[in-house]
C-alpha cells in the first residue's frame, strides 16, 4: 500500500511538473532565407537575448530553427510548418523569409517579427509605415538599414580629394539595391559621384571590382552578401588602384581600410528585446520599425599604410576601434 | 498536420504546372531545356509587375505570364534551330539572359505582393465556405484544366507531330513536318507553362524574387522521374497525371522533412540533403519491389 502511494505521489508530481512545463512553455519559430554569417549571428543574438531574460531551450521555451537554403518556396513551406505547429511567435530573418511568413500568417494573431530587412516599408511592404505602427496588423520588426549618407561623409572626412566613389553590388539582392539607390541619392549633396559595378554572383565580384580601377577615388561596399563573400577580391582591386576601401560591416574590417556600421549579433539582440516586449503583451501594431543606431567606426592602419594613406585626426578621434599590426584595439 | 499537407499539395499542384512544361521538353521533345530556371521567374516577374502597377485582375495576369514564358522558350528555340547552338547551351544562355531581363521587368530584385490583390486572396474570400480548402480547390481545378488541355493537344494532329519529333526526327521530316517549327512550338508551350506556374507561385508566396527560379529544373525533373516510376504508361493522360503526382510527392517530401526531420536528428542545414534522399527513396522503392516480383537474381 505504501509503495502504491509512493508510486502515485511520484506519478502525480511528474504529471504536474510536465503539465506546468507544458502550460508555461513557449514555442518560437525562427526562419532565415540562407546560412550566412550575418544572418546566423542575428539568430544567435535573438536566442541569447531571450536566454538572458530567463528563457532556456527545452526548459521553458522551444526553438524551431530552419533555413530555406536559398529556396524561396521552401521559405513558404517553413512558415506553413510553423503555422501547423502552432508556434507562439515567428522571427523571420531577411526579406524573402519575412515576406513568406507575413503571407502565411496574414490575418492570424501570431506575431511575426522580421529581422535584417533593409526597407520593410517601400521595398518589402511588410508594414505600411516606418513611424506609425497602427496599421501593422501582426507584423513588426528590426531593419538593418545603414546610414549610407553618413558613411559617404566619412569618406569625405578621410580625404577631400575623394570625388568619385565606386560601389560594387549584386543587383539581385533587394537590400543592396536599396542601399545603392540611397548612396546615389545622397552623393550630389556631398559633392560626390557614384560609379557602380554589378556582380550577379560571388564568382563575378573580382571582375566587377577590377572594372572600377582608375575610375574611382574610393571603394564602398554595403552589406551585400555576394560581394562580402568575395571581399578579398575587392580589397585586391583597391590596392591595385591605390585607393581607400570602406565597408559597412565592422566584421570585415581586416579586409578594408575602414568599416562603419553595426554588428549583426547586436541586431539580433535588438530583435530579441522586441520579442520579449511582444511576449509581455505589447501588440505588433504598437511597435514601429526599429533601427539599430549604435554604429561603430573602425580604422585599419595596416591597410592604410599599404596604400600610403594617413588617417586625419578627426577620424582617429571618432574611431571606436583600430586595427594595427594585425590586432584590434578597442577604445 | 492536415493543414501542412494541404499546403504541400497546393504547392505540388502549382509546381506541377511547371513540371508539365518540363515533361513536354524532357520526355516528349527529348530536349533537355534549362531555360525554365529563368522563365519561371519571368512569369513571376511579369505577374507581379502587372499586379503592382496596373489594375489587371490576377487571373488574366496568369495568361500574360504564359505568353511571356512562350517568348522565353522561343528564344531558346531560335538559338538552337536557327543559329545551331546545342540544346543544353541554348537553354543555359537564355536562362542567363533572363536573369538580367527579369531584373529589368521588376525594376528591382524583389517585388512584394503583400498589399496587392492576388488570386489567393480573391479565391479565399470568394470561396470562403470551403475554408482552408479554397486555395487547394482553385489550384487543383486550374492544374486539372491545364492537364486536360495538354492531353487534348497532344492527341491532335499537331500534338502527334510534336511527339513524333521527339521520337525520330528523320521519320517526321520524311512525313513532311518541319522539325524546327515543332521544336519552337514545344519550347514555347513548355516555358509558357513554367512561367504560368511561376506567376501562380509568386501570388501564392506573396512576392516575386529574382532568385525564385533556382532549382525549377530539378523540381521539374524530380516530378517527371518520380511520377514515371509510379505510373508506367505511354498513354498521354496517364503520363501527365504521373507528372502531377510526382510534383505533389516532391513538395510533400519537403514539408515532411521540415516537420519531422529533427526527430531523426537532422539539422536545419540538412534540408536539401533530406529532400534529395526522399526523392532517391521514391525512385528506389518501386525499382526494388519490381525486381523482387520478377525474382531476377541481383547479380
Amino acid at each position: 500500500m505504501k509503495r502504491l502511494n509512493l508510486a502515485l505521489l511520484i506519478g502525480l508530481t511528474v504529471g504536474t511538473l510536465a503539465l506546468s512545463a507544458g502550460a508555461a512553455s513557449l514555442t518560437i519559430g525562427i526562419t532565415r532565407i540562407i546560412e550566412h554569417p550575418a544572418l546566423d549571428a542575428v539568430e544567435q543574438g535573438v536566442i541569447d537575448a531571450l536566454s538572458a531574460a530567463g528563457y532556456e531551450q527545452d526548459v521553458n521555451i522551444t526553438y524551431l530553427l530552419t533555413s530555406a537554403q536559398g529556396d524561396v518556396t521552401n521559405a513558404a513551406s517553413i512558415a506553413q510548418n510553423y503555422q501547423a505547429q502552432n508556434v507562439d511567435l515567428v522571427v523571420a530573418i531577411a526579406t524573402a523569409s519575412a515576406q513568406a511568413a507575413a503571407e502565411v500568417f496574414r490575418g492570424s494573431d501570431t506575431p511575426v517579427i522580421y529581422a535584417a530587412v533593409t526597407d520593410p516599408v517601400e521595398a518589402a511592404q511588410l508594414v505600411p509605415s516606418a513611424t506609425d505602427p497602427s496599421g501593422n496588423e501582426n507584423v513588426t520588426g528590426v531593419s538593418d538599414m545603414i546610414p549610407v549618407a553618413a558613411h559617404l561623409q566619412l569618406l569625405k572626412d578621410l580625404s577631400p580629394d575623394i570625388k568619385r566613389v565606386g560601389i560594387v553590388y549584386n543587383a539581385g539582392e533587394p537590400n543592396s539595391v536599396v542601399l545603392t539607390q540611397m548612396a546615389e541619392a545622397a552623393a550630389p549633396g556631398l559633392g560626390l559621384t557614384i560609379v557602380t559595378a554589378t556582380a550577379d554572383s560571388t564568382a563575378n565580384v573580382p571582375i566587377a571590382a577590377q572594372s572600377l580601377i582608375g575610375r574611382v577615388d574610393a571603394y564602398y561596399v554595403t552589406t551585400d552578401n555576394a560581394v562580402v563573400a568575395a571581399i578579398d577580391s575587392v580589397l585586391a582591386a583597391t590596392i591595385e588602384a591605390g585607393v581607400p576601401f570602406m565597408v559597412a560591416d565592422p566584421t570585415s574590417l581586416s579586409h578594408a581600410t575602414m568599416a562603419a556600421g553595426f554588428d549583426y549579433y547586436d541586431l539580433g539582440l535588438t530583435v530579441g528585446a522586441m520579442v520579449l516586449d511582444v511576449l509581455s503583451g505589447t501588440k505588433p501594431n504598437e511597435i514601429p520599425v526599429t533601427y539599430v543606431t549604435d554604429g561603430q567606426l573602425h580604422l585599419n592602419l595596416d591597410q592604410a599604410a599599404e596604400i600610403g594613406l594617413e588617417f586625419p585626426a578627426v577620424l582617429i578621434e571618432q574611431a571606436d576601434a583600430i586595427f594595427y599590426g594585425g590586432e584590434l584595439f578597442t577604445k | 498536420m492536415v493543414s501542412l499537407l494541404i499546403h504541400a499539395v497546393e504547392q505540388g499542384l502549382a509546381y506541377g504546372i511547371a513540371a508539365l512544361g518540363v515533361f513536354l521538353t524532357y520526355r516528349i521533345l527529348k530536349f533537355p531545356d534549362l531555360t525554365v530556371d529563368g522563365s519561371f521567374v519571368t512569369g513571376g516577374a511579369v505577374a507581379s509587375l502587372l499586379l503592382v502597377q496596373t489594375g489587371i485582375d490576377p487571373f488574366t495576369v496568369l495568361l500574360v505570364a504564359f505568353v511571356a514564358g512562350c517568348c522565353a522558350g522561343l528564344i531558346t528555340g531560335l538559338l538552337n534551330t536557327k543559329l545551331g547552338i546545342t540544346n543544353l547551351l541554348a537553354g543555359v544562355l537564355t536562362m542567363i539572359m533572363l536573369y538580367s531581363i527579369n531584373l529589368r521587368i521588376m525594376g528591382r530584385p524583389n517585388l512584394s505582393l503583400l498589399r496587392a490583390t492576388t488570386t489567393s486572396r480573391i479565391v479565399s474570400a470568394a470561396w470562403s465556405p470551403l475554408g482552408n480548402l479554397a486555395i487547394l480547390a482553385f489550384i487543383g481545378l486550374l492544374t486539372l484544366a491545364i492537364k486536360l488541355g495538354l492531353d487534348y493537344f497532344l492527341r491532335t494532329e499537331l500534338g502527334f507531330a510534336l511527339r513524333a519529333t521527339g521520337d525520330s526526327e528523320q521519320m517526321i521530316t520524311a512525313q513532311g513536318v518541319n522539325v524546327q517549327t515543332m521544336k519552337l512550338l514545344g519550347l514555347a508551350l513548355s516555358n509558357g507553362l513554367v512561367a504560368l506556374s511561376g506567376a501562380l507561385i509568386a501570388q501564392y508566396n506573396g512576392f516575386a524574387d529574382v532568385g525564385m527560379g533556382i532549382g525549377t529544373i530539378v523540381t521539374g525533373l524530380a516530378a517527371v522521374i518520380v511520377g514515371s516510376t509510379l505510373i508506367r504508361s505511354s498513354r498521354v493522360e496517364l503520363m501527365t497525371l504521373s507528372v502531377l503526382l510526382g510534383a505533389i510527392i516532391y513538395r510533400v517530401a519537403v514539408s515532411l522533412a521540415l516537420r519531422y526531420g529533427y526527430v531523426v536528428g537532422f539539422q536545419a542545414s540538412d534540408l536539401k540533403l533530406i529532400t534529395s534522399l526522399l526523392v532517391i527513396v521514391a525512385l528506389v522503392v518501386p525499382y526494388v519491389r519490381e525486381r523482387r516480383l520478377r525474382k531476377v537474381p541481383s547479380c
